[in-house]
């Protein structure tokens, strides 16, 4: 795999961790300000949950049949 | 061709078996945290257990900078970086041990209520405590592909053990994501 792709994979892990940073904090604010409304906080943390598994866990990589080590 | 690239009926190797085994695995891991969850929300309807909402932030905030360093280190090896792969694996393993140290240090030690103070207590100990059982199981296994990693056992074409190690690092954290919402933000304080 080429110096290309592993830049660009590591561009979108930073674009996630930044996305996480800001959902987390968001999370909080709608905790506090909300008192603790539960729809509001669920919704965020599917997102957040979703962006993990998609990012993260690269969770489309289990269906496919044709890769080997780790699929970048 | 390799072991690990041998191929099974219908077309699907090795790796992509043992990746099915896993999913399946977190599958069944998924059923026994969403009981915990459960058992939380029937337990404490509408409130939840007094706790430090800034140790739960700064905690939060370390195991989702852990999952980052940890796509790192997949990402690294995957493309055949040794170098950032094991200063990665290392960054997450301290970072999981930092997590341990705040959950168990700052929450669970100055806490006014133990496991069996009510459903409060009980809630509390119960999740944080299979939650933190399951980090340090994960920073054992990062321990594990780190020194690997120093003796040079992966490569770019082979790393399963790391792409294992990443995808449990970053199961765990999803739990988390949910654990911190039920336990720290979800009700008003009981």
């Amino acid at each position: 795999m080429s110096e290309k792709s592993k830049s660009s994979a590591m561009r979108t892990g930073v674009v996630v961790l930044v996305v996480l940073a800001v959902l987390t904090v968001a999370e909080f604010v709608v905790g506090t300000v909300t008192n603790g409304s539960l729809v509001p906080l669920a919704i965020i943390a599917l997102i957040k949950a979703a962006l993990i598994i998609q990012y993260f866990m690269h969770a489309p990589r289990v269906l496919r049949s044709d890769q080997e080590g780790g699929g970048h | 061709m390799s072991s690990m690239m041998a191929t099974h009926e219908g077309g699907f190797s090795r790796i992509n078996m043992n990746r099915a085994g896993l999913w399946l695995f977190f599958v069944s891991e998924g059923f026994m945290f969403a009981g915990l969850l459960a058992t939380r929300f029937a337990l404490l309807p509408g409130t939840r257990p007094d706790l430090d909402q800034t140790v739960g932030l700064i905690v939060t905030s370390i195991l989702l900078l852990s999952s980052f360093f940890m796509y790192r280190a997949e990402t690294a090896i995957a493309h055949g970086d040794r170098s950032t792969f094991v200063i990665s694996t290392f960054l997450t393993m301290v970072l999981g041990v930092v997590f341990l140290v705040g959950v168990v240090g700052f929450e669970w030690l100055p806490s006014e209520f133990g496991p069996s103070d009510g459903a409060s207590g009980s809630v509390f100990f119960a999740l944080t405590g299979m939650h933190a059982f399951h980090v340090l199981t994960g920073v054992i296994f990062l321990f594990v592909i780190f020194t690997n990693g120093l003796r040079g056992v992966y490569t770019a074409e082979s790393h399963w053990g790391v792409e294992a190690c990443a995808l449990y690092w970053h199961f765990v954290d999803v739990v988390w994501v949910f654990f911190y919402v039920s336990l720290y933000l979800v009700g008003r304080v009981a």
